[in-house]
């Protein structure tokens, strides 16, 4: 934590030098803009399209665990990477794209690490009852992920190309063609490598025996990366006309298949020639709206289709030379969904909206083959398809200039269950021009229904599970002042406290399963902050991003035993702390970036024991990048070298998982002038 | 010219505060002595730890002095366990710890806990018996196969085909002998036993009793018992009450089935050193004369909020040895009773404390 102090304070004094400095040349210009009537009392994270676009080789996983205040667990590239806001379980966060939920409707949660940044052209996070507004069973908040038009006029190609450590190639590809009709968009991502990354298994040891069988010596083996090799490709392709009437037709129609191994734990003395893990994944997801702007009204329908296969394979060399399935899971998911949207704003001081989507799903999960009492064969596993129906209305009132009031009312229904009613209420009010200083507060119920999964899937799921549910405020304030022309600061800082429920989890039964159980109640609290500094000089820009958390996530159920020691403890695997930097300088055309996270250390047991077989460690990670962008008569040109863990530490986010040491990747992107 | 130095001097600076920023901290392996504690008898008691997590752990309790100490395979050996450590015998003074999702047997030092000797090579170990000081029969789960292994080299020298399985419905699991034969009860979607003549490594007999057999033991009289599960609701396998079997082991046919509700979930069956007493768990730990022909009204030791998973019984005193789960997250807890069901003892030990292994002085 010293470290972390020094470090915080090192950067924030180099940036309050500069300020200082230019306050002294420069009175301060203030400027208050007004405040979109849907944003009132939202606490939202907008993430910069710069930090988008500049970290094309990464997923969003890796973008949000520089840019937010979120916890990502990640298993390493390309692996298992999900995303928990407020100390709340991975299911808690909701994610959207173009407006359609995304999160599995069979796992409940999405893997960040199969959304890659280059997709990506808006994103923002909804923090605990903000996320009401976009969906309900955001127990921790929302992700919004948005494609949109680029306004092109002509063609545009974009190749880039990357080639990293461990033998990984990245490539990203993007044809665009533009009028004033018509705007189109072809992008293409691919990325494999056998990501062998050495380590230092410390989990084990190799051990040297004599000719008797006799053990004379133990080391702590330099292994290699075992099983973690990948092969991902990513295609989107976007479609929007303008007719011109004030209406607009969008298209986007995203492809995704992965073939990736899953590595072995640190402590499997299996070898890699004997075994194969391997888990396959091919999405599609395809979206179709119109939206209309006329007057007083915007209006958007939506359709779309998505469609997941997935196939899970352990496999065994069967002393043949042969490799035996052991496991053959195999899950296919078809969705269709409609959405209508509507907003009506009778007066500048009133804003009415109201959203209704409806979604069904048909899920077919297999997960073992297996050999009947009679002989005969039979598959184990579950085949249900279940209706799905979201809608709100809301209406947000600023009574004066200064004050806005917000109010959001939810439904949810799955299958044939209601949930009760979901209401939010927000209210934000200016407290110094000046600053652009407002205070906000929000309180809202939600619910988070169980997924397909957690009711059907065998053997141990749970048709009696109930929803879990939440109870959320929010007080907060947030900034933003342009403290000269060259000059911009903004930041927030947000008090939460979250109550939830019948928390889901899943746990060993005494047959040998595990079963998931309506077990846990939970208050999550905390502070969440943000502060952001921007500083433009003639030739050059310094950009300094920091945010903050401290998010106790405390079990407040009764003891299911008289042994229990888990009452009034941190949630196993929440960081209470956790903190990043991205720093950058833009120098002409060069542009250094600097990017810095720290996680607490981590407790793997609920009675918040430490053993020296459950660590996880505090740790800092440290990437930078220096890129360069050169235009020459034919294109545009750009150079980027990255340098990720830059101290090589040896670290661990989740246990028996290695992550990967200092490692490189260097990026040449064209664009050719047309 | 002025912005470049600027530049350099961010780079610079950012450079000096990382190096600042410091790092993971790792404690490199450091052993321990345990022989002290290790004079005399004592109970090892093996902890699953989470699924995938690689925090399986032992611990080790001296009956004597009740101190208890854990995680002591990783104090002695500087190593972790593994994961899902799932059984452990004890023959010629040599410990063997079955690992089930690492793949691995360890053979450890009795007194010291250190780690002399590991077999490889396995599919997803689950129990090892002892035919011989030079053969040993290891049965998997996923694998349609039980290999042999030799102690003594730590390889593995061959394998036994269970018949009407594939690899992946293959489940093999507890072991007993009788003679020259071997039992095995076969649990994941399966119903039999099955009888292995251990001169000739081949299955000779097969019995099917109901659905998913968790556990076998055989009692002072040559009788095998073994609990059936049951199944779930919803298993294409079926789902029936579970049973109770005895078992004539000369004969190998059932002599008496005794049934459960269904529902339940009874598991774990045990025997008292005499081999006159039977104990399972079935949400609460029973007990029942071997010489019974019904099932016990009254539990031994009835639940008390916890979520007993493992048991044992002292094979001298009789004394009962009852693991509690508690929520599988966080440190068991191990209670002893004695044979009249008086509390004597309780501590924690590791996260899913689910088999014992007794150690004469």
């Amino acid at each position: 934590m010293k470290r972390l102090l020094t470090f915080v304070c090192a950067v924030l004094f180099c940036a309050a030098m500069s300020a200082q400095d230019l306050r002294l040349d420069v009175p301060g210009v203030t400027v208050l803009s007004e405040r979109p009537m849907k944003s009132i009392g939202l606490h939202e994270t907008r993430l910069d399209t710069t930090a988008l676009q500049e970290s094309i080789a990464l997923s969003m996983a890796d973008i949000l665990t520089y840019n937010t205040s979120v916890f990502v667990k990640s298993h390493g590239r390309a692996t298992l990477s999900t995303v928990a806001f407020r100390g709340t379980s991975p299911s808690h966060t909701q994610v959207t794209w173009n407006g359609i939920g995304i999160n599995s409707p069979m796992l409940g949660m999405t893997d960040f690490s199969t959304i890659p940044a280059y997709f990506i052209d808006d994103a923002a996070l909804l923090h605990g009852t903000s996320s009401v507004n976009l969906t309900g069973g955001g127990l921790g908040g929302a992700v919004r992920l948005a494609t949109v038009p680029q306004h092109l006029e002509g063609t545009r190609v974009q190749y880039v190309q990357g080639i990293g450590s461990f033998g990984t190639a990245d490539e990203y590809l993007r044809l665009s063609y533009g009028n004033d009709k018509w705007q189109l968009s072809t992008r293409a991502v691919s990325a494999t490598s056998p990501n062998r990354y050495p380590y230092r298994n410390r989990d084990k040891k190799e051990n040297i025996y004599d000719d008797t069988h006799h053990i004379i010596g133990q080391y702590y083996p330099k292994e290699k990366n075992r099983s973690g090799s990948f092969n991902d490709l990513h295609l989107l392709q976007e479609v929007y006309y303008t007719p011109g009437d004030g209406g607009c037709w969008g298209g986007q129609v995203w492809y995704f298949a992965s073939n990736r191994e899953i590595p072995l734990l640190t402590t499997d003395y299996g070898t890699t020639s004997d075994f194969e893990n391997r888990q396959r994944e091919e999405t599609l997801r395809s979206h179709f709206s119109y939206t209309r702007n006329g007057g007083q009204f915007k209006t958007e329908a939506a359709a779309g289709y998505m469609h997941t296969w997935m196939a899970y394979d352990y496999k065994r060399d069967a002393g043949n030379g042969i490799l035996t399935p052991m496991t053959r899971s195999r899950s296919t998911l078809h969705t269709i969904y409609g959405q209508a949207e509507t907003e009506y704003s009778p007066h500048h001081e009133w804003l009415f909206t109201a959203d209704v989507t409806a979604r069904q799903h048909f899920v077919r999960s297999v997960d073992k083959n297996i050999i009947l009492q009679d002989g005969n064969r039979a598959v184990v596993g579950y085949d249900k398809g279940r209706f799905e129906l979201s809608g709100a209305v809301s209406g947000k009132w600023r009574p004066t200039p200064l004050t806005g009031l917000s109010v959001v009312l939810r439904e949810e229904m799955y299958g044939d269950e209601w949930a009760p009613l979901i209401p939010a209420l927000f209210a934000e009010h200016v407290i110094a021009s000046g600053w652009s200083a407002v205070l906000q507060a929000s309180v809202s119920r939600n619910y988070r229904f169980p997924s397909l999964n957690d009711l059907f899937f065998l053997p141990g799921g749970n048709p009696a599970l109930k929803p879990e549910s939440g109870f959320t405020w929010d007080v907060g304030m947030t900034f933003a002042r342009d403290l000269s022309d060259k000059l911009h600061l903004d930041g927030n800082v947000n008090w939460f406290s979250s109550q939830i429920d019948d928390w889901i989890l899943w746990l060993p039964t005494t047959k040998g399963f595990f079963s998931p159980r309506n077990v846990r109640k939970v208050h999550a609290y905390g502070i969440e902050s943000q502060l952001h500094g921007r500083w433009q000089r003639p030739h050059v820009t310094w950009d300094l991003a920091g945010n903050f958390s401290w998010t106790p996530s405390v079990n407040q159920s009764d003891p299911v035993s008289p042994a229990d020691q888990s009452v009034g403890k941190q949630l196993p695997y929440v960081p209470e702390r956790s903190a990043s930097v991205v720093g950058q300088m833009i120098l002409k055309k060069w542009n250094f970036t600097y990017k810095w996270c720290y996680y607490s250390r981590r407790h793997t047991m609920s009675s918040n024991d430490f053993t020296l077989t459950g660590q996880l460690p505090a740790y800092f990670m440290s990437d930078i990048s220096l890129s360069r962008s050169v235009s020459v008569r034919w294109a545009d040109l750009s150079f980027r070298a990255s340098v990720e863990n830059l101290f090589d530490e040896e670290y661990i986010s989740v246990l028996a998982h290695p992550m990967p040491g200092i490692h490189y990747e260097f990026f040449i992107g064209i664009t050719p002038r047309w | 010219m002025h912005d470049l130095h600027r530049f350099f001097r961010f780079f610079l600076l950012s450079c000096a505060c990382l190096l600042n920023a410091g790092c993971m901290e790792w404690e490199d392996g450091r052993t321990e002595d345990f022989r002290d504690l290790t004079q005399g008898e004592g109970l090892y008691i093996l902890c699953e730890g989470n699924f995938q997590y690689g925090n399986a752990s032992l611990s080790y309790y001296n009956t004597g002095t009740r101190r208890v100490e854990n995680e002591v395979f990783y104090r002695a050996n500087g190593m972790k366990l593994g994961d899902v450590a799932q059984s452990m015998v004890i023959r010629g003074g040599v410990g063997w710890v079955v690992v089930n999702n690492s793949h691995v047997i360890f053979a450890i030092d009795l007194k010291t806990f250190k780690e002399i000797g590991r077999i490889t090579g396995l599919t997803s170990p689950r129990y090892i018996h002892f035919v011989s000081d030079t053969k040993a029969y290891v049965t998997q789960i996923w694998d349609n196969r039980i290999f042999i292994v030799n102690p003594e080299t730590l390889e593995v020298t061959g394998h036994i085909l269970c018949p009407d399985m594939t690899m992946e419905s293959g489940s093999t699991e507890q072991m007993v002998q009788w003679g020259r034969y071997v039992y095995v009860n076969c649990w994941s979607y399966q119903n039999r036993i099955l009888k292995i003549d251990t001169e000739t490594d081949e299955i000779v007999g097969s019995l099917t009793v109901g659905i998913q057999p968790t556990s076998l033991v055989m009692d002072c009289r040559h009788k095998l018992w073994t609990v059936t599960d049951g199944g779930y609701e919803g298993s294409p396998y079926g789902y029936e009450a579970p049973s109770l079997y005895r078992i004539d082991a000369e004969t190998f046919a059932i002599e008496r089935q005794f049934r459960f509700k269904k529902g339940d979930a009874p598991s774990e069956v045990q025997l008292n050193g005499a081999g006159d007493t039977l104990y399972w768990i079935n949400d609460d730990i029973w007990r029942m004369d071997v010489r019974s022909e019904a099932l016990p009204a009254q539990p031994f030791l009835p639940r008390r909020g916890t979520l007993y998973y493992g048991l044992t019984v002292h094979p001298d005193n009789g004394e009962v040895y009852v693991a509690d789960a508690v929520d599988y997250q966080q440190a068991g807890m191990i209670y002893r009773y004695s044979p009249q069901c008086v509390r004597r003892d309780s501590f924690y030990v590791g996260i899913i404390p689910g088999a014992f292994c007794w150690k004469k002085p």
